[in-house]
């Protein structure tokens, strides 16, 4: 094989007490697409932001083209052809698509941009509204437009960190099209996906990361995914949580409903981005809510939460339900509060902690005490601040916390997003669990993959308008055909 | 109100609005980076003390007014340092550097002019009236018969507007104050931005002091500035961060601050003090939702460190 474009060596880089990167290597060669693999926290994002000029390397090497290395900025890294789309989006919400899109060209006038943008939205395919303000748009189309924002600069290396993740299963295919076409113009593309059978999909050769450290690199056609798994997790848990898990073992063959017990129904419910849903949710039941992101099925769940009254229309729903928001980070969690005051600012109110106007510190800490223990959370104590712990455990968190509540209803958004194989087989067995024990459960997700395999019933979700899905159309064709029928609103 | 009452009344509204106008257009292009510089007065009052000095050393009202925006910026400079450059708290750095300016000027002044206060007589800055424009009736003379300072401010307001919303500099600048993580993943280098936009509002705020110094007193004298920094910062946001729109808001104060005298004149029985308190009333109402919905970039007096 020829020599690499990108070649890192023993690349080391520590956070704080965290050794994020302990001796990573990585190759890239022109006209293959690379696909980087490794748990929650094995240093996926770390080794690209180094690749990107994002990061210095406390130590080892790069190489572009040969030529030994060191990138100080993300201009630096540019310059040497080196483009990175970010797993968190990059695009400042006030401004426009773009220009948001000549913030990534700067140095070149306004006017110029914009032929470079239609010139590459047409060989790209890649459209995204461009007189829109980004905190108006889907998620979708915020991915588009970032990674459009790189493709203008025509870089030589292409890297994405979770491109896919917010992607229908149609966008994710015409995105691997793309990214084999940019492969095959002699560019060299590396990028990290959560979902194995993804990065497998349109990867030439493999690189594996865990705990900081290259363990694997292997041509595509000559791994197997449980090869792959053990040198992701290590030998001694691989088999219990081998793809199989959440793929297939999961999935009950008839859910112990009672139809009689509607735990929450929408009458008609109109409102922003909302047309007359109408809606029964029953105890036991699984019931999944898919649709591009942007078609109302955020609204839907806030409604179904009780987070939002609707203006028209009847919803009853109980005064308790417990809700998983789809932004950990902002909207699950306050990253600067402990356990035991996130756990309190949910639970504070219950009765059984008493109704004085003094916070019951000692029971509180008990049950986030109870909580970290019953859902496993990684974490030293529960004096450990939130904002220190893995998305899989901070989901942990939020799930133990909505399930003391003691609701009957549990409404949950994306909620393996960005999560890794292991923490969201939890998190899908836990919901199964819950549905078992007779909870009504929303599941309202972007991934087919998890709705279907999960759901009981499946509904889309296109402008606004709850489309039921009968049970002959439930595959990923059917499915996606009807959620492509929402996305002229979007995009 | 009769009509020559009328012409006053626009004629001092506007000369009391043009070192707020000054001061917040600057400050717009520093909020817009993310900075909100409470300094402002500290820059104001230098810009005074600095007009002042410079148009007695260089015998001349024009080259006054540079020293002002020079003594204005040395003061943003060191707001800019302590808040960007190392990181610390906007509002308590911007408070020091107001008291400290404040402080600074008084005793320079004093070592300079004796603590009596010598009466210092000054080149003045001499208003200039505009061929035609400044015949229109009414507001003619108000707008257009104005120290040069005046017409500076006029045209910064449609320059900041331009630079702001039509070049890929003031999309730096923007971006750099709704969202510095992605500007820097931009590549822009988000605290020289900063650096540079508070360099800039220091710079207008000591115009604005060199214009009250120069046109409107023609002497320095202690606290001159009154509050007018602060003044400006609710301008700011009157104006919704839009120069255009902050240039309007300015002369509305300014007319707030002219109708005091005029109620005074025309002889309302009430405590001058209350008349007194009519535009920081204002600035209050300004602040408390008479905005409406205008929204403040999002990283405003956030400190930014590279993380790398």
């Amino acid at each position: 094989m020829s020599d690499p474009l990108v070649r890192l060596r023993g690349v080391q880089r520590r956070f704080g007490r965290v050794q994020a990167l302990a001796g990573a290597e990585l190759d890239l060669h022109a006209g293959e697409v690379h696909g980087v693999l490794g748990a929650n926290g094995a240093g996926k994002s770390t080794l690209f932001n180094v690749l990107g000029g994002l990061l210095a390397p406390d130590a080892g090497s790069l190489e572009i083209e040969g030529v030994q290395t060191a990138l100080g900025s993300p201009r630096d890294a540019w310059s040497r052809g080196i483009g990175l789309v970010h797993q968190h989006f990059t695009l400042v919400p006030a401004l426009s698509v773009r220009e948001n899109l000549a913030l990534g060209l700067r140095g070149r006038s306004l006017t110029e941009v914009g032929g470079v943008v239609e010139a590459t939205m047409e060989r790209t395919g890649l459209r995204v509204p461009l007189e829109a303000t980004v905190s108006a748009i889907g998620v979708g189309d915020r991915q588009r437009t970032e990674i459009l924002k790189t493709l203008l600069r025509d870089p030589k290396v292409l890297v994405l960190d979770e491109p896919t993740a917010v992607l229908t299963p149609e966008e994710v295919d015409g995105l691997f099209d793309l990214l084999r076409e940019l492969a095959g113009e002699g560019r060299a593309v590396a990028l990290v996906a959560h979902k194995l059978d993804e990065v497998l999909a349109v990867s030439d050769r493999l690189t594996v990361l865990r705990a900081g450290r290259t363990v694997l690199t292997t041509e595509r056609a000559g791994a197997s995914e449980r090869a792959l798994v053990a040198a992701m997790v290590g030998s001694g848990v691989a088999d219990e949580i081998a793809l199989g898990v959440h793929r297939t073992g999961m999935k009950r063959d008839a859910p112990a409903r009672d139809p009689s017990a509607v735990v929450g129904r929408l009458t008609g419910v109109t409102g922003e981005r909302l047309t007359n849903a109408t809606l029964e949710v029953r105890a036991g039941e699984v019931l999944g809510v898919a649709g591009v992101e942007g078609n109302g099925q955020h609204e839907l769940a806030l409604v179904l939460a009780g987070r939002v009254r609707p203006a028209v229309g009847v919803a009853q729903v109980p005064d308790e339900v417990a809700f998983v928001p789809q932004d950990r980070r902002t909207e699950g969690l306050v990253p600067d509060f402990d356990l035991t005051e996130n756990i309190a600012l949910a639970l504070s109110r219950l009765d059984r902690f008493g109704a004085g106007p003094l916070m019951p510190w000692d029971a509180l800490e008990e049950e986030a005490e109870r909580i970290r223990t019953r859902f496993d959370v990684t974490a030293p104590s529960v004096a450990t601040l939130a904002g220190a712990l893995s998305g899989g455990n901070q989901q942990r968190v939020i799930i133990g916390r909505e399930l003391a509540l003691g609701a009957q209803m549990l409404v949950a958004e994306n909620p393996t997003r960005g999560l890794d194989v292991a923490a969201a087989a939890y998190v899908h067995g836990e919901l199964v669990r819950l549905a078992a024990a007779g909870l009504a459960i929303v599941l309202v997700s972007t991934d087919l993959d998890e709705i279907l395999e999960l759901s009981d019933r499946v509904v889309v979700m296109t402008r606004g308008r709850i489309v039921v899905v009968p049970g002959n159309e439930r595959t990923r064709e059917g499915v996606g055909a009807l959620m492509l029928a929402g996305r002229s609103q979007t995009g | 109100m009769n009509q020559i009452e009328l012409t006053l009344f626009l004629e001092s509204a506007v000369r009391l609005g043009i070192p707020l106008a000054l001061a917040a257009i600057g400050e717009t292009i520093t909020e817009r980076s993310g900075v909100i510089n409470i300094g402002l007065e500290g820059s104001i009052i230098a810009g005074a003390l600095g007009g002042a000095l410079g148009a007695l050393a260089f015998e001349g009202a024009g080259l006054g007014v540079l020293s002002g925006a020079m003594a204005g910026l040395l003061v943003g400079l060191v707001f800019a340092v302590f808040a960007i450059g190392l990181g610390a708290d906007q509002i308590i750095t911007g408070t020091a550097v107001t008291i400290g300016g404040l402080g600074m000027t008084g005793a320079i002044y004093q070592a300079r002019f004796g603590a009596t206060g010598t009466e210092l007589s000054l080149p003045t800055l001499a208003p200039v009236a505009i061929p035609v424009l400044s015949e229109i009736p009414l507001v003619g003379s108000a707008l257009f018969a104005q120290a040069p300072t005046a017409y500076f401010a006029y045209l910064m307001a449609p320059i900041a507007w331009y630079v702001l919303f039509k070049t890929a500099w003031g999309l730096e600048l923007r971006a750099t104050g709704e969202a510095p993580a992605a500007a820097e993943a931009a590549g822009v280098r988000v605290r020289l931005v900063r650096f540079m936009a508070t360099l800039f509002g220091g710079a207008m705020a000591g115009i604005a002091g060199a214009h009250l110094a120069l046109a409107h007193a023609g002497t320095f004298a202690e606290n001159m500035s009154a509050g007018k920094g602060f003044i400006a910062i609710a301008v700011v946001v009157l104006g919704r961060w839009n120069p255009l729109l902050v240039l309007f808001a300015a002369l509305f104060f300014g007319a707030a601050s002219a109708l005091q005298f005029f109620l005074q004149a025309l002889g309302f029985d009430l405590a001058y003090q209350i008349f007194l308190a009519f535009p920081y009333v204002l600035t209050l109402a300004a602040l408390a939702g008479w905005v409406g919905k205008s929204r403040a970039p999002a990283a405003l007096a956030l400190p930014w460190e590279p993380h790398r």
